[in-house]
């Protein structure tokens, strides 16, 4: 311990004590001088000796580095071109790593600008085999009550949409607890928020919260807003406060209106939300671990409050039940089945950062040629390899961090760029936090090991003439463009796919209306009588050719039941429908075999094609019973088409058709089918639906406007995975530029002979070009193994990605060739039009 | 030059470490300068054993390091400034070590040499 302090000190004083020891080594001369004896030591000796006399506190190394570093430096800065040429290949490949990583970071580590984001959690009801994301709001209530180990429990009741005074356009409006705002810290920017001492103005009438934004454009951010009353759903409603400009909040929701929970039923008439008993229900819960108390005893404290829920309401919680507690202050809540996407998102950056380096690694054993005459020079004069080999190496480290540097500078502007276009929540920063800087730095350090690691070697070894090298550097590069642009190629064709192959349904003609009958609380008789008379009325539009009920909006993502079966061995996502005789005709799906439902038909179910052979192949499904995913005695009555109703770019699901029944009337969504343009036919749903039942304010979309929200990622993920395939691809055919224009100028002598002596000018390229195709070759067979291999990792991530496409596969390997043919070309034919004397006579 | 044995950097055979004992044995009796302390312990080797910059310095800053000795400044004889090592009580606990254990090595040595 002493010994480390003293060294510590040492390195502190370092400058003083080398002045010492000199002035020390002076006064022995000296006084050996007076003695009579020569002085034993040259000048450079006593600089030696000093150096020896000081590694004994083991810290010349600091000093070799910045000799070393100051040497690189200064050997960069004399050849400019190439420096910037490797900075820039390096802020590509270190910066998609870095942008990558970053837009992780800021969703998965960034803690929401709220008070101590670090005990909040997200709280979801699980099981081996169900989950969901919401709760009732008895349940809610239960556990915020007895559980010791929360110090909060919020509740947030999802989007729901407003008649504001008479406004053709409704309001997204959610529903919080009043503790929601004091609960995060959050203050208003006008007025105040819920605030659970005080959640209804004295007597008047219910309190509502307006987002910063809608105060903006609504309502033109009036100063007095504040006390202004306004009409929702007819029924008024104090405007209490603004909330802050920036917002963070919890599941990233951003509604114009906070309405407290408590007042669900005076907005929505007739709904039960408040009232209902049992667990299943409509909030989203979240939670405060008390002080000191981990996540895991939450749970476990939870657990058994689930049992105690059991004795009470045995019919509604599931076996083997509890409550998982997930880190509830991000932006994302880090899911399992996120993993995958992740995981393939590293791998492909990771292989631009290899092409990079790959490609920066041929063009430093370039200039190792260059620099054979410095180095033999210094090793002449007695430079050791170790020593030559650390100068080198150190050079390497230079570049990468520079290039990290750049890097960084690089994604940020990326990531501002992403947040501008993918509305992030404004509290998000694209500023780099520590995690990002030490992220860069051990991605620069990578890049340094794989980039300059064995270019060094080399020409310490002063083998860097040496072709087995360079064809290395060239075969991987050329394996992993080769792996970018076959994964590209598969995604925009996936994409493509989805896009514009049929999805086996048309949806362009068609409208959805959502009534929310459940939402008011009607019963399933009322619920029947409302559908029926709206049903009638709509068939009377003019344009209106068909008219049907369903339980999911195709294309949409809002309240989607799946069942996973296991089928022969396979696991099989099922979608449940329940819909009524004319879906069929309306989402244009064929029959293929048997009939159709006759209207709430019960014990008969219509399955897809898809599903009738996965279960049964070839054989007839109809008449058969426990088709998979229904219920005990439920026959097969028909097969229809495959559509991929709730799931557009996958093509692996099935579906299921009930009858709906009277019980499910409250649940059902109108489909209408029109002749023209869709949107044309919404306001006269809405004049309609208004004239029916006032109280009912449904939601009316085009199922165009689901399909291009559900595509729009896909193809931004396409779009992602091309740009980096093609920086892959661009930087190989750089590298393989510069090591035929390399090459061709180490031979210019050999061929001007050649030429001289009357070879073929093709048979010159021929044999110029030959040294490079196996790497070529082998890295191209490589490429295509990796990705074979990785496309069934890609399938579970990207549906429709299919394993084989062999057009992917050979429109990639085609343009790669193309590519590196071109890169191949262009010098190639320089040295074929040299002017052989001047060639000849060059050294 | 003279033909006297140098010590230098430890040769094969030689204890290692023997001139940081000389070096430590010569400061035992008080402080010195580097200079002195090569002039003592070639004086004292009657004349035999001549110490050079080259191993002496590096020698002292290993026993600075491992907290044998210390060093002050000081004037010199000749009135200059320069540095003075001292010996710390973990040097001289370190010498006591080191002769035991060389007296050990050396008599292990010559009850060899004599009965082989």
């Amino acid at each position: 311990m002493g010994e480390l302090y003293r060294r510590l000190r040492y390195l502190l004083q370092r400058n003083r004590h080398s002045q010492e020891l000199a002035d020390e080594m002076d006064f022995h001369r000296e006084m050996a001088a007076r003695a009579g004896r020569p002085a034993s030591l040259s000048f450079g000796n006593a600089v030696r000796l000093r150096e020896q006399s000081r590694e004994a506190w083991g810290w010349t190394w600091i000093d070799r580095l910045i000799q070393d570093l100051s040497y690189a430096g200064r050997t960069l800065l004399r050849s400019p071109g190439f420096t910037m040429t490797a900075i820039l290949v390096l802020a590509v490949g270190i910066g998609v790593n870095i942008t990558a990583f970053s837009l992780f970071n800021m969703m998965v580590f960034q803690y929401l600008p709220v008070r101590d984001p670090a005990s909040l959690v997200r709280l979801q009801r699980r099981s081996p085999d169900a989950s969901t994301n919401t709760i009732s709001y008895s349940a809610m209530l239960f556990y915020r009550d007895h559980a010791r180990t929360l110090s909060a429990v919020m509740g947030t009741f999802g989007t729901s949409v407003l008649q504001l005074e008479s406004d053709p356009q409704p309001v997204s409006s959610n529903f919080a607890t009043e503790n929601y705002f004091t609960e995060l810290g959050i203050q208003p920017s006008l007025g105040r928020l819920l605030d659970p001492a005080q959640d209804r103005v004295n007597g008047s009438a219910p309190a509502v919260v307006i987002s910063y934004g809608f105060w903006q454009r609504h309502y033109g951010a009036d100063p007095n807003i504040v006390g202004k009353v306004i009409h929702l759903n007819q029924k008024p409603a104090t405007i209490i406060g603004v909330t802050p400009y920036i917002l963070p909040s919890l599941g990233n929701q951003h509604p114009d209106l906070w309405l407290p929970m408590n007042q669900i039923a005076y907005f929505i008439e007739g709904n039960t939300t408040l009232i209902d008993t049992g667990s299943s229900g409509p909030i989203e819960m979240w939670g405060r671990l008390a002080p000191g108390v981990s996540a895991k005893t939450a749970e476990q404290e939870l657990l058994s409050l689930t049992n105690q829920l059991r004795k009470v309401h045995p019919k509604d919680i599931w076996d083997n039940e509890y409550i998982r507690t997930d880190p509830g202050g991000h932006d994302q809540i880090m899911q399992p089945e996120m993993l995958a996407t992740m995981a393939m998102c590293g791998a492909l950056v990771l292989l631009i950062l290899a092409v990079a380096c790959a490609n920066l690694g041929g063009l430093l054993l370039a200039r190792g040629v260059a620099r054979e005459h410095e180095i033999s020079i210094r090793v002449a004069i007695g430079a050791n390899r170790k020593r030559i080999f650390r100068q080198l190496f150190t050079e390497s480290l230079l570049l990468s961090s520079l290039g990290s540097a750049a890097g960084l500078f690089l994604g940020y502007i990326v990531i501002r760029i992403t947040m501008a276009h993918a509305n992030a929540p404004l509290w998000m920063t694209a500023t780099p936090d520590w995690r990002v800087i030490a992220f860069a730095v051990a991605v620069g350090l990578f890049a340094a090991l794989l980039f300059g690691f064995a270019p060094a070697l080399q020409i310490a070894r002063q083998r860097q003439r040496k072709t087995i090298a360079r064809q290395m550097l060239l075969g991987a590069q050329v394996a992993a463009s080769c792996v970018l642009l076959i994964v590209s190629g598969l995604l925009v064709r996936a994409v493509q796919h989805a896009l514009h192959t049929n999805p086996g349904f048309g949806y362009e003609q068609v409208i959805s209306i959502d009534p929310g009958l459940s939402t008011h609380g009607y019963k399933p008789a009322d619920a029947r009588n409302y559908i029926e008379q709206l049903s009638n009325r709509l068939r009377t539009i003019p344009g209106v050719t068909s008219v049907s009920l369903t339980s999911m909006t195709p294309l949409s993502h809002f309240r989607v039941s799946t069942i996973s079966n296991t089928i022969n061995g396979h696991l099989v996502r099922i979608f449940p429908f329940q819909v009524d005789p004319e879906f069929f005709s309306t989402m244009e799906i064929p029959l293929l075999r048997g009939r159709n439902f006759t209207p709430r038909e019960e014990h008969a179910v219509i399955i897809s094609d898809t599903l009738a052979r996965k279960q049964w192949p070839g054989e007839d499904p109809i008449g058969k019973q426990d088709a998979s995913g229904s219920a005990p005695g439920d026959v097969v009555v028909g097969v229809v088409a495959n559509a991929r109703l709730m799931d557009i770019q996958n093509g692996d699901t099935v579906e299921l058709y009930h009858a709906a029944q009277e019980a499910n009337m409250a649940d059902l969504v109108i489909l209408i089918k029109t002749a023209g343009v869709p949107e044309g036919f919404i306001p006269s749903v809405r004049t309609i639906t208004r004239s029916l039942d006032p109280k009912l304010f449904p939601e009316v979309n085009t199922l165009k406007e689901g399909f291009r929200d559900t595509t729009r990622s896909s193809g931004n993920i396409a779009m992602v995975v091309s740009l980096l395939g093609f920086v892959a691809v661009f930087l190989a055919a750089l590298g393989i530029l510069g090591l035929v224009a390399y090459t061709v100028s180490q031979r210019t002598k050999d061929i001007a002979i050649r030429i001289a002596l009357g070879a073929k000018p093709l048979h010159v390229l021929a044999s110029l070009l030959s040294q490079f195709s196996w790497p070529v070759a082998l890295g191209l067979v490589v490429g295509i193994g990796i990705t074979a291999g990785v496309s069934h990792t890609m399938r579970g991530v990207l549906y429709g990605v299919s394993n084989l496409d062999p057009f992917s596969y050979i429109a990639s390997i085609g343009i790669l060739l193309a590519i590196i043919a071109c890169a191949a070309f262009l010098p190639a034919r320089r040295a074929l039009r040299l002017d052989v004397a001047r060639a000849l006579h060059q050294d | 030059m003279s033909m006297m044995p140098k010590i230098d950097t430890p040769k094969p055979g030689m204890p290692s470490g023997a001139l940081a004992m000389l070096i430590l044995r010569v400061l035992q009796s008080g402080s010195l300068h580097g200079y002195a302390i090569a002039q003592r312990i070639h004086l004292l080797s009657s004349e035999v054993l001549e110490v050079e910059e080259g191993s002496l310095y590096p020698a002292l800053q290993k026993l600075l390091l491992k907290g044998w000795a210390t060093a002050d400044w000081g004037i010199s004889e000749t009135n200059r400034k320069v540095r003075f090592y001292n010996l710390t009580p973990a040097g001289r606990k370190q010498l006591e070590t080191e002769l035991q254990e060389y007296d050990r090595v050396t008599q292990a040595i010559q009850s060899v040499l004599r009965t082989a």
